[in-house]
């Protein structure tokens, strides 16, 4: 279990209420520092909110977070010195240029002379925005204006980083880039990263942890993986017969004591297993049956199933 | 992928930039540095912006400059009514001066001297509600103000910044727009007054000292109730309800003040000062993120 320093972010029992209701509800989470913890839930779910109270833009009414250790109704400003931000809406100034909303900021932040122009020019080359710097952003396109919020938000280099709905807008090579990012800062450099998306393939490739929020409250927190054994105690199988199943082949399926479901398909058959290690002895009981195996594939639940399976949960 | 290509010396430069991050001590005392940049951020935004530039320049000129000079032009040419029963209303002193004098000078020094004095403060209280609109209110509007939230700004520095950016431009424009107007009524007036009869002593006190009074009471009003507009347009409606009021009374006062003793308008600029920073102080207190995040 990791120490106290070693979790980058730390709800407890967080409430906070507008007066129009609750929007976050007894919250409870921890974060190992360098993990991806994909923010989850519609919208209204309260992923705004939670970002706003981990980053001491609100206080919560109860409970309390830490980031990095400090209480960010206490040391916000501390706190906001060492996270980055990109909001839902990328928040540019449409009346100055991209190079002019990054020096200021830069400025706000501390930055300042050669230091900060060198570092503006990586992130807008790294971006791709190297040429349009000196546009106005009032004729971007939405995925130029979210990357220069990216830039924004990586000016100093922060060691969280709060991000909501990074790829909207963006095109697939630059979703693309922007995914490879996070898993860089993330495994390379030990970032802590929050991300808000309703893109959930892209979440599943990045997150080591998620957590699904539904009106104010958490539905479900955890490790993608571990959240999907405690839902799904079967590993869902391919098995490539070259063709359906024969009946000798499918009655075989159906009578191993190992195998929970069958499910023919076009070119094979999906089969539950309790685990991968009972794959082998399926495999060598179809050839014995007189089929043959021309591959297998494991077809793990991942976040996507998991968010899915939540909302299901909610809904019943 | 150039994203990555280019990441191993972004981060090396990056750990020199995290050297270069300001840690100020976490005191409640105004950062100078955050206020010039936010301030200068505002100003760069602000040039670009028609809708702000426009007011600020063109309703000045013709308050302060076009109509003091039609009025000059049209007393030269016309003949000048009859200011008799008018000047009875007048204070003694300044009705016996005025009456000393020929009948186009009297109108002359009459208009420009003491009626057009109203201007010179609703054109401080208009600019600066308006541009404290745009300041406070706009920030929600074109949805810039959350990633300010999110930035290492303490609230006062933010605070100070914005209502800086309403009030100096106000004050820049007030002053420069009655240096315009001197010149522009004294060399319109030559030919019939010939000799420099504005600014007087009176109308430094008024510009100097009331004119920004009356400038930080718009501010003041604008950053209350911009608290609660979510656009512009909506804190310029509610704001107008507040100034209106402001500007009639002041359109009643001020020719009137102009034609008493002085130290009347050192009173008045006390009154109206204290009641903009009570006003301005409030709207501190009342700006902080929560508040402002809630709102959003």
């Amino acid at each position: 279990m990791p120490s106290s320093v070693e979790f980058a972010l730390r709800c407890s029992g967080v409430t906070r209420f507008f007066p129009s209701g609750v929007a976050v509800d007894d919250l409870s989470f921890d974060v190992p520092r360098g993990s991806v913890l994909a923010l989850l839930g519609n919208n209204g779910a309260g992923k705004t909110t939670t970002i706003r109270l981990l980053n001491g833009v609100l206080r919560p009414d109860s409970g309390s977070c830490r980031v990095l250790g400090l209480d960010p109704a206490i040391h916000g400003t501390d706190v906001r010195r060492r996270t980055g931000v990109v909001t839902e809406n990328a928040g540019l100034d449409d009346r100055l240029t991209a190079l002019e909303n990054l020096e200021s900021t830069a400025r706000l932040r501390g930055l300042r002379g050669k230091t900060a122009r060198a570092r503006i020019d990586d992130l807008l080359e790294r971006f791709d925005m190297s040429r349009q710097a000196g546009q106005l952003c009032q004729g971007f396109s939405t995925g130029q204006r979210r990357r220069v919020a990216l830039a924004r938000a990586l000016l100093h280099d922060p060691e969280v980083l709060f991000l909501d709905e990074p790829t909207s807008g963006l095109d697939p090579a630059g979703a693309r880039a922007v995914m490879e990012l996070i898993d860089h800062s993330a495994r390379e450099r030990g970032r802590t990263i929050v991300l808000c998306t309703h893109f959930l393939g892209e979440a599943g490739t990045s997150a080591d942890l998620m957590a699904v929020m539904h009106h104010g409250r958490l539905a479900a927190f955890g490790r993608p993986e571990e959240l999907a054994a405690a839902r799904w105690p079967f590993l869902d199988v391919y098995l490539d017969l070259g063709g359906p199943p024969t009946p000798e082949v499918e009655a075989t399926l159906r009578g191993l004591v190992t195998v929970r479901a069958v499910r023919p398909v076009a070119d094979g058959a999906l089969v539950s297993v309790p685990g991968r290690d009972a794959i082998p002895s399926v495999v060598a009981d179809v050839v014995a049956s007189g089929g043959r195996v021309y591959g297998t594939r494991s077809l793990p639940k991942g976040l996507e199933d998991v968010y899915f399976a939540v909302q299901q949960e909610i809904a019943a | 992928m150039t994203l990555l290509a280019s990441a191993t010396s972004l981060e090396r430069r990056a750990d020199g930039a995290a050297d270069a991050v300001d840690r100020p001590a976490a005191s409640r005392r105004l950062n100078h540095d955050v206020v010039r940049a936010l301030l200068s951020k505002d100003m760069a935004a602000a040039r670009r912006s028609r809708s702000i530039v426009l007011p600020l320049l063109v309703v000045p000129f013709v308050l302060l400059v076009g109509l003091p000079v039609g009025i000059a032009i049209y007393a030269r040419a016309g003949t000048p009514p009859d200011l008799g029963r008018f000047l009875e209303q007048l204070p003694g002193p300044i009705a016996r001066d005025l009456s000393a004098l020929p009948a186009q000078q009297r109108l002359l020094e009459l208009v420009l001297g003491y009626l057009v004095a109203p201007l010179f403060l609703i054109v401080p209280m208009m600019i600066s509600s308006a541009l404290a609109a745009d300041s406070f209110a706009g920030e929600k509007e074109r949805r810039t103000l959350e990633s300010l939230l999110h930035l290492p700004v303490e609230e006062r520095d933010l605070f100070v910044s914005k209502v800086l950016f309403a009030f100096l431009p106000t004050v820049a424009v007030s002053w420069i727009g009655f240096a315009l107007y001197s010149v522009a009524a004294n060399v319109v007036a030559w030919p019939v007054m010939g000799r420099v009869f504005v600014p007087t002593w009176r109308w430094v006190g008024l510009i100097v000292f009331l004119a920004p009074a009356v400038a930080m009471l718009g501010l003041g009003v604008m950053v209350r109730v911009s608290a609660r507009a979510r656009t512009t347009q909506e804190a310029n409606q509610l704001g107008g309800a507040v100034i209106m009021p402001l500007i009639l009374a002041s359109v009643g006062q001020t020719s009137g003040l102009l034609m008493m003793e002085p130290y009347w308008i050192f009173v008045a600029s006390i009154v109206v000062w204290a009641i903009a920073l009570l006003l301005v102080r409030g709207g501190l207190r009342r700006f902080t993120r929560d508040r402002v995040a809630s709102r959003l």
